[in-house]
């Protein structure tokens, strides 16, 4: 099945600002957030924590170098 | 001298200067290092290390392809060959994550943005403790230092020929607004004396007769108005100790590089005092110096304002004392805090309970308001003299805001209209802060000059100022205005180069916007004043003591304010008095895209 999702050219960033105790928290709580969303290629880009809460930003990868590129399979479908 | 040896070993093929700048400052504390050219095989790594005989290994590495393979290499090597067991093994370097560090095998793994001293506790088996900068940042007064002379005497004769006979013809006038300032007053003191209902209540009923049905209503039957909600009880608790939290591990970023201005104001207004304490306790771990508290338009033209922790549904947060108390308590001592007055039929009163409640600073300005956000001209001025009296009583310094250029009035007329406002308050003993635009308004849109570079107007703008007075400079509001779209990288930057514009020309304050500027179909995000303030730091740094170099025609258009300003001022001072020269249009017209207001007309009274 042709998902929306495979029309991404690489991959999905998520930015936002999470209340945490410290910056390893606020990773943990990102990757669960996205893995909730059903993606499994993710990594933490950036992350930045001060007392009130860290600025992040998380990517899930949905074509790496190399991949069988979904989003060239134009027209067919999404 | 430090008995440990350690080997620093590069593995990347030339992305080396991070593990050079480590070894120098391991020099510095003593330890005995050796580093290694990049690029090395594994098995001349292996060598060094005997031969080095290190106790400890510091490997780099920048590049994230192929590094968990290659690490993993490196590691089943060093037990292979039995040298692992006689060492510490760590891992630095941009591609470094300390979670990976430890699944691979190593010691530590120190990541970007890694403290020498985080290096150093490491290995000497402390645990890291940051440098705790709390108290560092002092509260700072932009006045400080200005003496307020007019340097030009031509100007100087006629805004004393103007606000002479302004003052005069306000001295005999009250309105609702300035009663209800006086009523607001006793009612603060009413309060801290030991009770005293009798009073209260007829300070109370006495108020609520100079108020609109809607707010009185409120106060009299509790019917709530409709466009707001009490705070919910629950999140107010949690929220009180979320603050006392974060309170203990503040330790704000600066945002000015080597210069002390200029200062950083943030705008608040989410509508609820519970996320904009969230948005203001984010902004001041990012560096802000001062936070600006925006209210709603639709209480700026009604007589009156609410009591009690309140939400509302649309833009800008109530000014109502209970939630500005609520503020107060959260904000960091150092932290500057405007509570804007300028526009309505609310500005007295609201300078009192900001100057009761500890405000630091103010907005005031009778063109602005009268022309652009609706409040009629005769009322604005006689609650504006009031409320300048009112700021110089609490010691509030205040800005003029010239926000009417963004409604196409020329910056030489709003600048006009913000020197009498000014000079008044100089008569008045009190505090003013100019507050030009740096902005992409519609005379700039129209005229073109700012086709070739956004610098040379706004420069000629502080210059033009400059030359007139001796008195604090604080561009708003926010800096860039009419510049941001809704992307995210786009807004964040122009805010940055707008704020490098102002720390070259030495102004003493910026209000910045959050990379949300643009977009108005909901509330800004605490991401977004992140960026903007991190990108504003980032360009203050780039740039640090270095200056921007306008061209020549910043000059001729710094001459050409002035000259236009002079001839404003001139037919000011052929009128009456201000308030007549605002309904004519003089400093501010029909054509250039204003009107006189009309909320409030015909309240002004003779006292």
């Amino acid at each position: 099945m042709f998902h929306s999702i495979s029309k991404i050219v690489d991959g999905m960033d998520f930015e936002t600002f999470i209340r945490a105790q410290n910056e390893s928290e606020a990773k943990s709580i990102m990757i669960n957030i996205i893995e909730k969303f059903g993606f499994k290629d993710i990594d933490i880009v950036f992350v930045e924590w001060k007392g009130s809460g860290a600025r992040v930003r998380a990517r899930a990868y949905i074509h790496r170098a190399g991949d069988n590129y979904a989003w060239l399979q134009n027209d067919k479908g999404a | 001298m430090n008995s440990k040896k350690i080997l620093l070993v590069p593995l990347d093929p030339v992305h080396d200067i991070g593990i050079k700048l480590i070894n120098k400052s391991l020099q510095e504390f003593g330890y005995t290092t050796k580093i290694l050219p990049p690029d090395r095989r594994l098995e001349e790594v292996v060598k060094h290390v005997e031969a080095f005989e290190a106790d400890v290994v510091m490997i780099s590495r920048t590049l994230g392809y192929g590094v968990e393979e290659l690490l993993s290499n490196l590691v089943d090597i060093f037990e292979a060959t039995g040298i692992r067991n006689n060492i510490k093994l760590i891992i630095g370097g941009m591609a470094i994550k300390p979670e990976l560090a430890h699944e691979l095998g190593f010691d530590a793994g120190f990541g970007a943005g890694t403290k020498v001293e985080e290096v150093i506790d490491f290995l000497e088996g402390r645990s890291y403790k940051p440098l705790h900068k709390q108290g560092s940042k002092q509260k700072k007064d932009m006045t400080k230092g200005y003496d307020y002379v007019v340097r030009d005497r031509e100007i100087k004769d006629m805004l004393d020929e103007i606000t002479n006979k302004f003052l005069n013809w306000g001295k005999d006038k009250a309105s609702p607004g300035t009663q209800r300032a006086d009523y607001r007053e006793k009612i603060f003191e009413a309060k801290t004396e030991k009770e005293n209902s009798k009073l209260l209540k007829e300070l109370y009923n006495s108020y609520i007769n100079c108020c609109d049905v809607e707010i009185a209503n409120w106060y009299s039957e509790k019917i709530r108005h409709p466009k707001t909600a009490e705070v919910n009880n629950e999140d107010l608790v949690s929220l009180r100790e979320y603050i006392l939290e974060i309170k203990e591990k503040y330790n704000p970023l600066s945002i000015q590089h080597e210069k002390d201005k200029p200062l950083i104001f943030i705008q608040y207004g989410t509508g609820c005092p519970v996320m904009d304490i969230t948005h203001i306790k984010v902004a001041e771990d990012w560096g802000a110096d001062g936070v600006v508290h925006f209210d709603p338009s639709w209480n700026s033209r009604t007589e009156g304002l609410l009591e009690g922790l309140l939400t509302h549904q649309d833009d800008g947060s109530l000014i109502t004392p209970a939630n500005l108390r609520e503020i107060k308590s959260a904000l960091n001592s150092e932290t500057l805090w405007q509570i804007r007055a300028h526009r309505g039929l609310n500005t007295p009163e609201t300078v009192v309970i900001a100057g009761q409640l500890g405000a630091d600073l103010t907005k005031i300005n009778i063109a602005y308001g009268s022309l652009a956000a609706g409040t009629d001209p005769e009322r604005l001025a006689v609650d504006a003299i009031k409320a300048i009296e009112l700021a110089s009583k609490y010691n509030m310094s205040f800005d003029v805001v010239t926000n009417e250029e963004l409604s196409g009035v020329p910056a030489f007329k709003a600048f006009s209209g913000m020197l009498v406002v000014a000079y008044t308050a100089i008569l008045m003993d009190a505090k003013p802060i100019l507050q030009p635009l740096f902005c992409y308004s519609p005379e700039m849109m129209l005229g073109g000059q700012m086709h070739n570079n956004y610098i040379d107007f706004n420069a000629a703008k502080i210059m033009a100022l400059r030359s007139i007075i001796n008195a604090p400079i604080w561009p708003g509001a926010p800096i860039g205005f009419l510049t941001h779209t809704e992307d995210r990288v786009q807004a964040a930057t122009t805010t940055a180069l707008h704020a490098s514009l102002g720390s070259s020309l030495d102004v003493d304050g910026i209000s910045t916007s959050s990379s949300d500027e643009a977009y108005s179909r909901g509330p800004i995000t605490t991401a977004s004043r992140v960026d903007t303030l991190k990108s504003t730091r980032e360009a203050l740094r780039f740039f640090g003591n270095c200056r921007i170099e306008p061209t020549e025609q910043a000059e001729h258009w710094r001459d050409e304010l002035v000259d236009n300003i002079k001839e404003t001022l001139y037919k000011v001072s052929r009128q009456e008095n201000f308030v007549e020269a605002i309904y004519k249009g003089i400093i501010g017209s029909e054509e250039d895209g204003v009107y006189p207001g009309r909320f409030g007309q015909g309240t002004v009274k003779y006292k």
